[in-house]
């Protein structure tokens, strides 16, 4: 698969990504940090974006971190000097991902699935490398089920999706229809930001 | 910074953008919907103007404050209040003074901001946990 139109609309957003994202990195950072705690051995990082993920991860662990967009992966590049193990950056597919099955004993995504076209199709991927004892760990914002929220969701994603992400998705019900156990959900702002850990089934 | 100043600080920048945008969005509905407006489509407007400010705002602070725990409070009074104030601008004599309407919006900015906060203290935490845990 070789989606080049939404590598070049993330290739658009890569510049001035950090300024617009900053503060909002920041504000997601110590559930992040909390979250990657977790891992251990052979990680996949989802969605690299431009490396800011790559200071919050544990030590010592060999990661490869993937991105759908060249110029993200290229602007990530820069900052594989701030992580203190093995780590390599390459420009991948969620939904077509180049490695053997059961290669992976943990996978990481930090607000990806809101923006992955058939996010269905990369959670299966992203099973097929996670080993039978992997976990899968996310931090994503998802649809509320207050319905005034849910609404102002639903008017904001038909906005945010042409530049970014899609604020309204059930991402805990795609995660279980995609063939994972949930291990844990946790409520980080009202029930639209979310950690979640789930394992392979 | 410490951590927790630095919450502080974003909550303080989300209690004031949910004041901005009640402020910005009870001004133009103040200046665009008048008595003479049939209820419903004033309501529809309102809503409207609301989300449009919302937006602008939204856009020009996420560089500061973010976007999702800002969007939510700020979101709300645009879409909403619009919708309340173009309301009440159809049933009373539109001889609310320019300030009046800043003041009421700004209150309105600020309750929806306490009560979202009140509201996420009551909805945070874990929700499921598998008996035998999470495996990492």
């Amino acid at each position: 698969m070789n989606d080049k139109k939404l590598a070049r609309k993330w290739d658009r957003s890569s510049v001035g990504y950090d300024l617009v994202n900053g503060a909002e990195q920041a504000r997601l950072e110590p559930f992040k940090r909390s979250l990657f705690a977790q891992a251990k051995g052979r990680v996949l990082l989802i969605g690299a974006g431009t490396g800011h993920d790559f200071a919050l991860l544990p030590p010592g662990l060999d990661v490869i971190a993937i991105d759908i967009s060249e110029k993200m992966v290229e602007r990530a590049g820069l900052r594989v000097k701030d992580y203190c193990g093995n780590l390599q950056v390459r420009r991948m597919d969620v939904r077509e991902l180049e490695f053997s099955d059961a290669y992976f004993d943990v996978a990481l995504a930090s607000c990806v699935f809101c923006s992955v076209p058939e996010p269905a199709r990369g959670l299966h991927e992203v099973r097929r490398v996670l080993k039978p004892q992997g976990q899968l760990l996310m931090v994503e914002h998802v649809r509320s089920r207050i319905g005034a929220i849910a609404l102002m969701q639903d008017l904001m994603t038909t906005l945010s999706s042409f530049f970014g992400p899609q604020m309204n998705r059930d991402t805990v019900g795609t995660l279980l229809r995609s063939g994972y156990r949930l291990d844990r959900e946790e409520n980080l702002y009202l029930d639209i930001i979310k950690a979640i850990a789930a394992t392979p089934q | 910074m410490t951590p927790d100043t630095k919450h502080a600080l974003f909550a303080l920048g989300d209690g004031l953008a949910s004041m901005l945008v009640g402020v910005a969005t009870a001004m133009a509905v103040h200046a665009a919907i008048t008595p003479g407006w049939d209820m419903a489509l004033a309501m529809v407007a309102g809503m409207v103007i609301g989300t449009v400010v919302h937006v602008v705002i939204g856009v020009l602070l996420m560089p500061l404050i973010g976007a999702l725990e800002a969007m939510v409070p700020a979101g709300i009074t645009g879409m909403y209040g619009g919708m309340f104030f173009a309301m009440r601008n159809t049933m009373v004599d539109h001889n609310m003074s320019h300030g009046m309407a800043c003041l009421i919006g700004a209150a309105f900015g600020a309750i929806v901001y306490v009560g979202v906060a009140l509201y996420n203290r009551m909805t945070r935490g874990v929700m499921y946990e598998h008996p035998r845990g999470t495996r990492a």
